[in-house]
């Protein structure tokens, strides 16, 4: 009754005109980054921060999240019509996607990948709004030793499941967490790293670092490959599938919802992850495996399901617990930060307004999606026309107005540029750049956890094992840290090599 | 040089740096940890991964495709501009102000990196440029550098 009671709340907040309003301009952004290959929901978030300056929190993250979910329903389109996935969790879409546009069911498969995202994303908020505020309650009892074993748990999770190899990504998360201790130490007042630079006294600004490796580093790799995009012509024969397509993908779509939601929870690419593993388990319950490939539904409809409703369930942990599992979910919780809320344990107590008009917005966003991604997927299609030498050059001089516009500080354009330069490097390494972004903004919690926990225990490192919680959870980070070791010396599997060469 | 060298370079450059200017700070006691403890663990840790993934990338060279700086410069020419061109935007942008600077930014830009017609490149210039100021200055009220002009 209290859930119903505050969604009714929610509603209030997201039905108002200014809200709706938001949530449109999100999902269509959305929708746009999701379809034009080159810029992905990161960079589409980070690029629309400065425009929520002037807007409440609620606005603010209402617009942003439908960015994030509105990429991922936009991504299939270009995977299914052109064989370029325009979001890295739209990459196993094109196997059997690409193949329907050929055997000319592109429309149905476009309308199943929609509707599957609908179904996935809608279901999941469901369980958001559910388990986000009791994950909440359980947290508000933490203390120092129990939220640094989450937080421990949380960066070997993200080196387990990230892109790329566990000892690939520990380096780029020992790498975000020293650059989060530049500035101020906060228990003793002591100047770390600052050479005397007054703006870096309160740390490095988390806006330019996340602009700088996601934005300017993305385009920097796009550019590098080529200006001009060879746009295929597309003919849209019937969007509708027929009876057998519809009854094929029911199973593959509810399949892909339980799976991407538990895959949501986890920390990493989640969304990436339960497209792949949504496919690999439709093709083991298929009676036919040997098709798949060559233009099944079920390979369109399982993983374009799971995706969506693990981007959904990736905002759990990051409303509840304050630990954004995902590069999205991160950025998010810098533009709540810059309008002064921390999300958390305390989050959804203490701000209910704004908790509640996100969980009834995603409703209303996944609505407008559904209208935007069917009727109007031609107009979407149309976009890719634009050529990318006209768009990056605007993006470039949004990024760079974005982050001067926060602090009015030219050395925030120098980390912009020093960091986009660097996401670029990381890039043609293979190394992930997103754990390194996590790990800049959950650094500061963690350090302070470790220490108030020493200082609580007049040093004694028994204090971690004391709470049933915290021994539970660091004896289960110290087996998955030996599992990792062991998993990258041992041969890999058909599946796991599939999704790196994704990734 | 193999990708796993490139990245442990940087891992031991940044891993090396973090050492150097944590020493200096206070390390504490166990019953009260120093601000030096938690950047000193870190940068111990970046110097470790970077001696692994240096051994690691023994005999993995990369074929040379080009050599010299030549060839790096040509490889990478798009990149490159792009970078230069925005650090002298950042450098020009208080001294000139947004307007002027943006404007030329984004003229350079479309001239010299997507290689559009001089004409075309003035007109996307003038759009997008002024656009951009009147967007960020006048309507969301962002606080942009004058410059040397009176607006």
């Amino acid at each position: 009754m209290d859930v119903l009671n505050n969604l009714l709340l929610g509603f209030q907040t997201a039905l108002t005109f200014k809200n709706i309003y938001l949530c449109f301009i999100g999902c269509l952004w959305g929708t746009v980054v999701g379809v034009l290959p080159g810029i992905g929901p990161l960079a589409g978030i980070a690029l629309l921060i400065p425009a929520t300056f002037g807007m409440d929190a609620t606005g603010a993250i209402i617009m942003l999240a439908g960015i994030y979910y509105g990429a991922m329903y936009g991504g299939s389109t270009t995977s299914i019509l052109m064989n370029i996935p325009g979001e890295s969790a739209s990459v196993v879409t094109c196997i059997d996607g690409y193949q329907m546009t050929r055997k000319g069911r592109g429309g149905a498969a476009l309308f199943i990948a929609a509707w599957g995202s609908w179904v996935g994303g809608t279901l999941s908020i469901v369980g958001l709004m559910f388990l986000a505020p009791t994950l909440a309650n359980f947290a508000v009892k933490f203390g120092p030793p129990e939220m640094f074993s989450v937080l421990l748990i949380a960066f070997i999770l993200l080196g387990s499941l990230g892109k790329g190899s566990f000892f690939k990504t520990l380096p780029m998360i020992f790498l975000g967490l020293l650059i989060g201790t530049i500035g101020m130490d906060p228990l003793t007042g002591t100047m770390r790293f600052t050479h005397g630079i007054k703006d870096l006294y309160d740390g490095i600004g988390f806006i330019p670092v996340a602009m700088g490796a996601f934005g300017i580093g993305e385009i920097l790799s796009s550019t590098e490959e080529s200006l001009i995009r060879t746009v295929y012509k597309i003919k849209l024969r019937e969007l509708l599938p027929n009876r057998e397509e519809l009854r094929a993908s029911w199973g593959p779509i509810f399949r892909g919802t339980g799976l991407g939601f538990l895959i949501g929870l986890l920390p990493g690419s989640a969304h990436v992850l339960s497209s792949f593993v949504s496919y690999t388990l439709e093709k083991r319950l298929a009676k036919r495996p040997e098709e798949f490939g060559t233009g099944r539904i079920e390979g369109v409809a399982g993983p374009e399901t799971a995706n969506n409703a693990a981007s959904e369930s990736a905002m759990i942990p990051f409303l509840g617990l304050g630990i954004p599992t995902g590069p999205a979910p991160a950025v998010m919780m810098i533009a709540l930060l810059i309008h002064g809320i921390r999300p958390g344990p305390l989050f959804i107590s203490e701000q209910p307004q704004v908790f509640w008009g996100l969980i009834a917005s995603m409703y209303i966003g996944n609505v407008i999606l559904l209208i935007l991604n069917l009727p109007l997927v031609g107009i979407f299609v149309n976009l890719l026309r634009v050529p990318f030498r006209i768009l990056f050059p605007i993006i470039l001089l949004i990024c760079l107005v974005g982050t001067y516009s926060v602090n009015s500080s030219v050395i925030e354009l120098v980390i912009l540029l020093v960091f986009g330069v660097l996401g670029y490097i990381f890039r043609k390494l293979e190394y992930d750049v997103a754990p390194f972004i996590l790990a800049l903004i959950i650094g500061p919690t963690i350090e302070i956890a470790f220490r108030q926990s020493l200082m609580r225990s007049a040093g004694s490192f028994s204090i971690f094992f004391k709470s049933p919680i915290s021994c539970t959870l660091i004896v289960l980070s110290c087996l998955l840290f030996f599992w990792n070791i062991y998993r990258a010396v041992r041969p890999k599997k058909e599946w796991e090599k599939a999704l790196e060469e994704g990734e | 040089m193999s990708k796993e060298r490139g990245g442990s370079l940087i891992f031991l450059a940044v891993g090396i740096y973090g050492l150097v200017f944590s020493i200096g700070l206070p390390l504490g006691r166990w019953n009260e940890p120093g601000p030096a403890v938690f950047p000193l663990a870190l940068s111990i840790l970046l110097c470790a991964s970077g001696i692994f993934w240096f051994i690691q990338g023994k005999g993995k060279e990369e074929k040379k495709e080009s050599a010299g700086l030549g060839g790096f410069v040509q490889k990478y020419k798009t990149p490159l501009r792009i970078v230069g061109l925005t650090a002298a935007f950042i450098l020009a942008l208080e001294p000139l102000g947004y307007l002027l600077a943006s404007t030329l930014y984004i003229f350079v830009l479309f001239f010299w990196v997507s290689r559009y017609r001089v004409w075309i490149a003035v007109v996307l210039a003038v759009t997008f440029g002024p656009g951009s100021w009147l967007f960020f200055d006048k309507l969301l009220a962002t606080q942009l550098p004058q410059g040397i002009l009176p607006f």
